[in-house]
């Protein structure tokens, strides 16, 4: 029947995509435990090493293939990553929601202005904004580290928590918080109990958002981070400029996971009104 | 307190917003309200007509542009709503989504800090009140839209208020859920002696249930008054048509062979009672129940009307039929569905109307007529 053959078309359809999407990760997560040190692409035998090595521990491999020179190096990165992500992602949600609250909640003159510079750092090309950055930095004397990597992120992750707060707002009726101010709940009691929770899940969305981008952030980060400051995409980037080695499979396979984790945590949350 | 104590007032209320297309809507157009004691009192207007406005500027949400609310006799600008004496049930009933119904009822207590013992007790007896007891752990999302609305009364007569405003709360529910709300409100208000401010278009509703109705219209209120005043006596053709049934006609008084009739431009002539005033202007209103079939032999004290019977539509005890006078005019003549004198009239018979003439209401012109 053509109903059918029309359906086939689709599931056909939905599989390319799918193969499409996930198939190089998952070359990354299986080549991430093969052993064969010299071309990744021939599969040798399964093994741990790489994740292993990366970490520093002594393995079977032949310490020439190895390549994070330092483990060190690494940890510092990794350090350096999820100390960015924490202080933006908590300064990207306290500001971004106060302020799509402050725009939701009040009119006054030139809010669709405001509004609108709140979204263009989702349209700015990440390389202007890198560079804009840099020479803001540079000419002001600011010295490039950990700080300037977290202003750097705050300037476009407080629109990214804006835009998902304001949303979520969208949504709300907007008669719940009259409806406590009108049983007598003052307007903070009416902000603790009645719209925060409701706002709840796209706070802590947007947080997650800001979480995931900051840590994954290269190209801006590229340009703003001082010589000791490397995050962890800025030195996996350092890495790859000599040569695709294992190893970076077993690196890209745990950020993966860590990924993974907080994107379940996320849905998670959000499914549990 | 005495029935006579005003519970709350409302003086030369003006209130306009800016209309987004540009001049002003006048929302609120001079309103004066006094609300006593365990009073009823309805507001009744067709849509857009400044009703939620009025309930909004009393609970608060609204500041008036001239004018001024008391409520037991504080002056209440620049009070703001949580410091007012007042709840509402709001038209979409505007229960929190995230808290079970317990705490949706109990939190009026819990914001003003009330003892976890008095505040369950209290709780549990609202909810008992309209009928929910047991429910108390369920999530707004999982009741119907009666037990909602229920909930929402509950928490709105939790913190026991001087005045209660309902803002069309029986709008969303089926008639026969509505018409038992009706009653449960109607008694639950006598039982706390709390007055009803309570907003309806429907004007059975706020017949069946008020000691008083308020009938607004464009921002300015046409007629206060009992449900029988307003009905038997209202006061301008816009009332009249607004509440019950009935057909109006509107013409010069003069005098025929002695009695006074109203002559319409369209040269209809009615018959009517010798109170009438000879040469003034007037409405008359003819309600459906005002009619009968006229009998043979001539009765002086009986206005005559020809018609041709358009439709006969059944409704229960009484049948409606609608006719339709020389003039073009249609007219609605209720009669009793089990009298089988009746039951040969068919459509396009020729009927004789009857009305005595001392009976139909007449509504005097007065300038500003709709
Ligand atoms: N915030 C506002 N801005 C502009 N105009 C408004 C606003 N609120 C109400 N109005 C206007 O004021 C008038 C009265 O509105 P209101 O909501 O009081 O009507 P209502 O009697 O409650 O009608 P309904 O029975 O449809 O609920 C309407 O013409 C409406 O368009
Ligand atoms: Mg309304």
């Amino acid at each position: 029947m053509k109903r059918s053959w029309f359906r086939h078309l689709l599931s056909l359809h939905g599989i390319l995509f799918l193969i499409f999407v996930y198939a190089p990760i998952t070359v990354v997560v299986v080549y991430s435990f093969n052993s064969h040190p010299v071309n990744m692409m021939i599969w040798k035998e399964f093994t741990f090493d790489w994740y292993w090595s990366i970490f520093g521990f002594p393995t079977e491999l032949n310490e020439q293939t190895l390549y994070v020179e330092s483990t060190d190096q690494l940890l510092a990165s990794v350090k350096n990553s999820f100390i960015v992500a924490f202080s933006t992602t908590t300064f990207a949600t306290v500001v971004g929601t106060s302020t799509a609250l402050a725009l939701y909640r009040y009119q006054f003159r030139m809010q669709s202005f405001y509004r609108g510079l709140l979204y263009m750092p989702m349209v700015m090309p990440d390389i202007v904004l890198g560079i804009a950055l840099l020479v803001f930095f540079v000419t002001f004397g600011i010295k490039l580290g950990l700080m300037s990597i977290i202003v750097g992120h705050c300037t476009f992750l407080v629109s990214y928590v804006f835009i998902v707060v304001t949303a979520r707002l969208a949504g709300m009726d907007q008669s719940l918080e009259q409806a406590s101010a009108d049983l007598g709940a003052t307007p903070w009691t009416t902000f603790r109990r009645i719209t925060l929770p409701q706002i709840m899940p796209g706070v802590i969305g947007g947080a997650l958002l800001a979480f995931i981008i900051s840590m994954d952030d290269l190209v801006i980060t590229y340009f703003i981070a001082g010589v000791d400051s490397t995050t962890l995409p800025v030195f996996i980037y350092g890495m790859l400029r000599r040569g695709v080695k294992p190893e970076i499979n077993a690196i890209a396979t745990l950020m993966l996971v860590f990924s993974f984790v907080i994107a379940s945590l996320g849905l998670y949350l959000r499914s549990r009104k | 307190m005495r029935q006579t104590d005003t519970i709350a007032e409302v003086k030369g209320a003006v209130k306009s917003f800016a209309a987004p297309e540009g001049g002003k809507v006048r929302a609120l157009d001079g309103i004066s309200l006094e609300i006593l004691h365990g009073q009823f009192v309805t507001l009744l207007g067709p849509s857009g007509c400044g009703k939620t406005t009025l309930l909004r500027t009393i609970s608060g949400f609204e500041e008036l542009d001239a004018g001024e609310v008391r409520i037991a006799g504080v002056k209440m600008t620049n009070v703001p709503p949580h410091r007012r004496p007042v709840n509402t049930v709001f038209q979409n009933y505007a229960l929190f989504p995230h808290l079970s119904v317990d705490d949706n009822v109990g939190y009026g207590l819990d914001v003003s800090g009330v003892a976890r013992n008095e505040r369950d007790r209290r709780v549990n007896e609202a909810l008992d009140r309209v009928g929910l007891s047991g429910f108390g752990l369920r999530k707004p999302d999982q009741l119907s839209g009666g037990q909602r609305q229920r909930v929402a009364l509950a928490r709105a007569i939790i913190n026991r208020p001087k005045l209660l405003l309902l803002d069309e709360p029986l709008s969303a529910l089926d008639r026969n859920l509505r018409q038992t709300m009706q009653l449960e409100l109607k008694s639950l208000q006598n039982d706390l002696g709390i007055c009803f401010l309570f907003v309806t278009h429907d004007q059975e509703e706020a017949l069946t249930m008020s000691d008083l109705v308020v009938i607004l219209n464009k921002g300015q209120i046409e007629q206060t008054g009992t449900p029988e005043e307003l009905y038997h006596q209202p006061a301008t053709p816009f009332v009249a048509e607004f509440v019950g049934d009935g057909s109006l006609f509107t013409g010069r008084i003069e005098n025929t062979s002695d009695r006074p009739v109203l002559k319409t431009n369209d040269g209809l002539c009615l018959p009517l009672g010798r109170d009438a005033r000879v040469g003034e202007t007037a409405t008359l209103l003819l309600r459906p129940e005002h009619l009968r079939l006229a009998p043979d032999q001539n009765d002086e004290s009986l206005g005559i009307l020809e018609a041709t019977l358009e439709q006969s539509v059944f409704h229960g005890a009484i049948r409606n039929y609608i006719c339709r006078l020389s003039n073009g005019a249609l007219l609605t003549v209720a009669l009793d569905a089990s009298d089988t004198a009746y039951k040969r009239i068919t459509t396009g018979d020729q009927l004789r109307l009857a009305y005595p003439r001392n009976l139909p209401y007449l509504i005097k012109q007065s300038g500003n007529g709709t």
